[in-house]
């Protein structure tokens, strides 16, 4: 397909990397003007993205995977640091990179639910350049493509939540993008659906289109089943970049303690046993459930159950070898389920955070 | 090839112009017992206006209307000011909150990411909301003229819309203007409401501009749609300006031109503000 407004400027640069980020700082500012705080949402985030690679921003809520994903997509300046695509930046030439982004936001609402697939679709082809045989060349390959035919006449707010994603990824791609941004893809997804998403991303946009992605989740089991090199992101920090294995490797002589305790009892005993490399207590339906990783499980296990059952009942012992999650915790000290988010009392809130 | 990228350029703005005024019409008549009531709603404001004014006259002619501006029939002359104030109702209210129905719905980043400049867009529902305009107007007037019968000069119709054309370019201004505000006040309907009260008072639309107090007469001089209305109304009505027609039209000009020149430039830096504080899609 011929990209509308290419033929404008010339392109970006051959050898440049598809996108590259470097220092960039996003703060906010939040509060009443005497009781002002600042928040760092992005705090001098680097790294770039090689053409046709598909790269993870893994991160738990509110560790500053949308604020920068709406950096690059132009929709937040940052306070510092600079945003290159193709080897353009990003807010000298906002149109030129715009045209070359394909946005996916998280939530549903992105779209119009009064309207039909397609009416929806000949909007943002109008806004992305696309019109007559080309614009309706596309949307019938795309509803074809993500099995939308059937429904596409249909107003929106008929659709499930997947069907409504599936045309948001729609829209994304509708003008064939060189850098698809998608921002939690498969959040609040039924299974099935999200093993479509997912599916579509690996297969179709990057194997078969060879198309650059660059994914937002929280998911370790989506990080690892589709990134060619995941960044770690906490705290608006970018703890490291790597390929999924390669993480793995990084601990290869350690285990995961895994105990699920009934109720929510004191950890921090636990937590700091001898030989505790890393260590995470989350709750959740009411039971909490501790990890410990530490080179030998068993050298901590009867102490752990030991200072865990006082007063609460333990639920199950289970000894893993490390997921991502687990290096994610090793890496960053944090757990990928954590919320991270800064609490409006503590400094009024961190607009753009996952879950925002 | 500069000549073809600048050609392209503008075709690919005003499709999406285009896109974003069919698009605003879709919602619009999803809702089609609203868009019946935007039709009557204009006759049922302005009939007690001319009920009123018939009752004080005693008639549909007045001496002292005549006397101030050369024109007796008080139906006619108060039927067109309420006509042509409609187009300043649609820039503080329609236009101006269109970019709060498009936070409202989640939309709006989807479309602020999209590859073209924000007054395109903003143009694109400005567009929308004259063609709405237009037809309210038509609804008042088929009305007004079933229950009264209007006289004006046919002739007067291309000058007036003329006149009312260059206003719409003052009131696109104010229009972004507006819709810059609710990006930022959440209460934005207060500053519209505020401006509306101010600009309908100073706006002479169903009295002479010569019965406002000199003060308010000045001030009146800075508004556009007090030339919009006093021209049209002087082609349609011939209805005697304290001005001449060059003169209107040249003042409307100046008008437009600081009046758009102020919307974008306020326009680009609330939405440059809001892209810093990270409130775009708050609402």
């Amino acid at each position: 397909m011929t990209e509308p407004g290419s033929t404008l400027e010339p392109a970006g640069r051959e050898d440049a990397a598809a996108l590259e980020c470097r220092d960039v700082v996003k703060t906010f500012k939040r509060g009443r003007r005497l009781r002002r705080k600042t928040m760092k949402a992005v705090d001098g985030a680097s790294f770039s993205i090689r053409k046709g690679e598909l790269f993870g921003l893994l991160g738990p809520n509110g560790a500053g995977k949308t604020t920068l994903v709406r950096c690059i997509a132009t929709l937040l300046i940052p306070d510092a640091g600079s945003i290159r695509i193709l080897g353009r930046d990003v807010f000298k030439d906002s149109l030129w990179c715009r045209q070359r982004i394909g946005l996916l936001t998280s939530g549903e609402r992105t779209l119009y639910w009064k309207l039909s697939a397609r009416a929806n679709l000949n909007f943002f082809a109008a806004l992305y350049g696309l019109s007559g045989k080309e614009r309706d060349k596309r949307i019938d390959y795309l509803v074809e493509l993500l099995g939308l035919k059937e429904v596409e006449n249909e107003r929106l707010e008929r659709y499930s939540s997947g069907m409504k994603q599936k045309v948001s990824v729609a829209r994304a791609i509708l003008h064939d993008p060189d850098l698809i941004l998608l921002d939690e893809p498969s959040l609040g997804l039924d299974p099935q659906f999200a093993r479509f998403i997912r599916q579509f991303i690996r297969e179709e946009l990057n194997q078969r289109l060879g198309k650059t992605i660059l994914i937002t989740t929280h998911y370790m089991d989506e990080a690892d089943e589709l990134c060619n090199r995941i960044a770690f992101i906490s705290r608006g920090k970018i703890v490291d970049v790597k390929s999924p294995a390669a993480y793995k490797r990084d601990i290869p002589h350690t285990e995961v303690l895994e105990i699920r305790v009934q109720g929510q009892p004191d950890t921090r005993p636990v937590e700091t046993l001898p030989g505790v490399e890393r260590a995470s207590a989350e709750f959740k339906d009411g039971v909490t459930t501790v990890k410990l990783v530490l080179p030998r499980a068993e050298t901590a296990l009867a102490d752990a159950i030991e200072l865990l059952r006082t007063g609460s009942k333990i639920l199950g012992v289970d000894v893993k070898q490390p997921t991502l999650e687990d290096v994610f915790l090793y890496v960053t000290g944090t757990s990928l389920g954590a919320d991270t988010t800064e609490k409006p009392d503590e400094a009024g809130g961190r607009p753009g955070a996952d879950g925002h | 090839m500069a000549d073809s990228g600048a050609w392209n350029q503008v075709r690919h703005y005003a499709r999406a112009v285009w896109a974003e005024n069919i698009k605003e019409w879709k919602l619009e008549l999803t809702y089609p017992a609203d868009f019946a009531r935007s039709l009557i709603d204009p006759v049922v404001y302005l009939l007690p206006y001319l009920l009123y004014g018939v009752a004080l006259v005693g008639g549909r002619t007045s001496a002292n209307l005549e006397r101030l501006v050369g024109t007796s029939d008080i139906v006619s002359f108060v039927t067109l000011g309420y006509v042509f104030i409609g187009f300043m109702n649609m820039a503080l209210w329609a236009m101006g909150f269109s970019l709060r129905k498009e936070q409202m719905y989640g939309t709006l980043e989807s479309v602020f990411a999209a590859p073209v400049p924000r007054w395109v867009f903003t143009m694109g529902m400005s567009m929308h909301s004259i063609l709405h305009q237009f037809l309210m107007i038509a609804s008042q007037i088929i009305f007004i003229t079933l229950l009264f019968s209007i006289r004006i000069n046919p002739l007067g119709l291309l000058p007036s819309l003329a006149a009312v054309g260059v206003m719409l370019l003052s009131l696109y201004g104010i229009g972004m203007i507006m819709a810059s505000t609710t990006l930022i006040f959440k209460q934005g309907w207060l500053i519209s409401e505020a401006l509306g009260s101010i600009l309908m008072v100073l706006t002479p639309i169903a009295y002479p501009l010569a019965v406002l107090p000199l003060l308010m007469q000045k001030a009146a001089l800075a508004v556009p749609t007090t030339y919009g209305i006093l021209a049209a109304r002087h082609f349609l009505l011939g209805e005697a300006m304290p001005f001449t027609v060059g003169d209107a039209f040249l003042r409307l000009a100046v008008l437009s031109v600081v009046w758009v020149v102020a919307g974008l430039v306020i326009f680009a830096v609330i939405d440059r503000w809001t892209r810093r504080s990270g409130t775009l899609s708050h609402y």
